[in-house]
């Protein structure tokens, strides 16, 4: 059984569909990325899994027990950072470790929590959180959704105003933590970030669940491409035109994809007469992929 | 909900100093009886130093802060992503309200005390002083009346800040049904005037417990059209309806 089962939500405001049929798992010790363009229900999706908003019908249920707008106990098992973080400005980053605490009986080690999500440094100490800065409420919010030592953490674009020493350090917590056996459900528009962290994809578009996947399986739609950047770039995409490829120049590259491997491309493009100055293997790129997923989702509507 | 609690008082006394507050309710009757002397008499002195306006006030201000600033700090989100269901969330807070009042109004009766005891020590509370009866039984209304529009006030403020999500209009309300007393009568009045059915507008029963035991039964009778039994039942009617809306959309409120 998944820890958290999601299964044919709907969400309608007035005529507007939120949520359609809605439907994904969370694994244990999983880190899942929930992936759309803005407005496409992530943060609809997760405020109904934390409880904030009612759905009109489906299930949500978090290891087997239903989590309702009216009925979420389960919800003592889960941490969450929904948009932004949630701060009391008289308080410190202490203080709100306090407050949070005293939900569980179970809080994480108030010292370590600090230490791992980097609040602990002179720049928090007594300071109250009025002053702190947008990365540093960040990583507080992120504290918050960990003090109850939660089964599943929920983070609602969790990178927002963090320099790129804290993102790097906030995905080795997220690793470290999955390890143990903590669930992540993240959305991010830092689509290069999640494909460094997640280990399966949820997209949605139009509030509807166009794809679930593991990451790898994710990139197995993407066909592998290789960019070249040759002596005559117009006559390499007309050479591979004429072999059936798929050719397209792209940022002063030649991008092709469609041939069987890369020495079948070369021995081609050298028996032509054309030399090749630069040469790379483009794989797997989640915005890639997502972009053209969505393009296709959008065209089959 | 112990747990609630436990928050709510943490809350209240790190971010909104409620210390403060209640220290504030002890200075101020002191303060009065220091300054004015014309208030050192049996009647300030069992209105708590005239002190029951601050209580009045604090109260209020208090009690539309604790909902409305969970909506504008954003904290409203993981206040109610918890195991707790709303209903306890909403109620720990009227709790947390109502033991704020308790405690203004002790901290305010020692702050009384010890004025009287500085600077009127003459004045013996004992002493019958008017048909109610001693200086502390008229004290012991005193609170008891306030405490009730108190409540009354704040189911007002916690409905409209529930609706409005923000204390400033609320608190403006409260003020207005604090200060106010003859404009909300000349209010009360023409709507009398224009139909006798209309004395059970929420205006004339606060007005009615306003000035119970202000003056006899029958004057009583004259001036808000009821019996006093008619005038705390449909005060008690109109609290259990002011709460229950209030916390009907607090409960169905998308954050």
């Amino acid at each position: 059984m998944a820890l958290l089962e999601v299964k044919n939500v709907n969400k309608q405001y007035g005529s507007k569909k939120a949520m359609e049929n809605v439907s994904f798992n969370v694994e244990a010790g999983h880190i899942v990325g929930l992936i759309g363009p803005n407005g496409a229900g992530k943060s609809t999706a997760m405020r109904a899994i934390t409880g904030l908003m009612s759905y009109s019908s489906g299930n949500i249920t978090f290891e087997g027990q239903p989590v309702t707008f009216s009925n979420h106990q389960a919800l003592g098992k889960i941490g969450n950072l929904i948009e932004y973080p949630s701060i009391y400005p008289n308080l410190t980053a202490l203080e709100h470790l306090k407050l949070y605490a005293m939900d569980t009986d179970n809080p994480a080690d108030f010292k370590t929590l600090m230490k791992q999500t980097q609040i602990d440094g002179e720049n928090f100490g007594k300071r109250k959180a009025k002053n702190f800065s947008l990365g540093m409420k960040q990583r507080l919010g992120i504290a918050i959704a960990l003090i109850r030592n939660p089964k599943l953490v929920i983070l609602d674009e969790p990178m927002n105003g963090l320099d790129p020493q804290s993102v790097h350090d906030l995905r080795r917590l997220i690793r470290e933590l999955a390890d143990t056996g903590v669930a992540f459900l993240i959305s991010s528009h830092l689509l290069d970030e999640l494909q460094k962290l997640v280990d399966d994809v949820v997209i949605i578009n139009h509030g509807k669940i166009i794809e679930t996947a593991t990451m790898a399986a994710f990139f197995s739609h993407d066909k592998v491409r290789w960019a070249l950047e040759t002596s005559d770039n117009q006559k390499t995409i007309n050479l591979a035109i004429a072999n059936q490829w798929v050719a397209n120049m792209e940022d002063g590259h030649v991008l092709v994809s469609g041939a069987d491997n890369l020495q079948q491309v070369i021995t081609a493009v050298n028996q032509a007469g054309i030399d090749i100055t630069t040469m790379n293997t483009v794989t797997g790129n989640l915005e890639k992929s997502l972009l053209d997923m969505l393009a296709n989702d959008d065209k089959g509507e | 909900m112990l747990t609630l609690m436990k928050q709510e008082y943490y809350k209240a006394i790190k971010q909104n100093r409620l210390y403060i507050w209640i220290a504030l309710s002890f200075i101020f009757p002191l303060a009065i009886l220091a300054i004015f002397k014309s208030q050192r008499t049996v009647n300030a002195i069992t209105n708590f130093g005239q002190g029951t306006i601050y209580v009045f006030m604090a109260g209020i201000i208090i009690t539309a802060l604790s909902v409305s600033q969970e909506f504008g700090f954003g904290t409203i989100r993981p206040l109610l992503s918890r195991r707790f269901n709303r209903g306890m969330v909403f109620t720990s807070k009227l709790l947390l309200n109502f033991s704020v009042y308790i405690s203004l109004f002790v901290a305010a009766f020692l702050g009384t005390m010890l004025g009287k005891m500085i600077f009127a020590p003459k004045i013996n509370l004992a002493d019958k002083i008017n048909y109610v009866g001693t200086g502390w039984q008229n004290m012991g209304l005193t609170a008891l009346t306030t405490l009730l529009q108190m409540i009354f006030i704040a189911a007002l403020v916690l409905l409209i800040t529930n609706l409005v999500k923000n204390s400033g209009a609320a608190i403006g309300l409260g003020v207005v049904m604090i200060v106010g007393t003859p404009i909300l009568s000349s209010i009360s009045s023409l709507l009398i005037n224009m139909a006798p059915i209309l004395k059970w507008n929420p205006f004339n029963i606060f007005l009615g417990v306003a000035v119970y035991r202000q003056m006899p039964a029958h004057l009583f009778k004259e001036m808000v059209h009821m019996s006093e039994g008619a005038v705390f039942t449909a005060y008690a009617v109109y609290i259990i309806l002011m709460y229950g809306i209030a916390y009907f959309i607090f409960k169905k409120r998308s954050v």
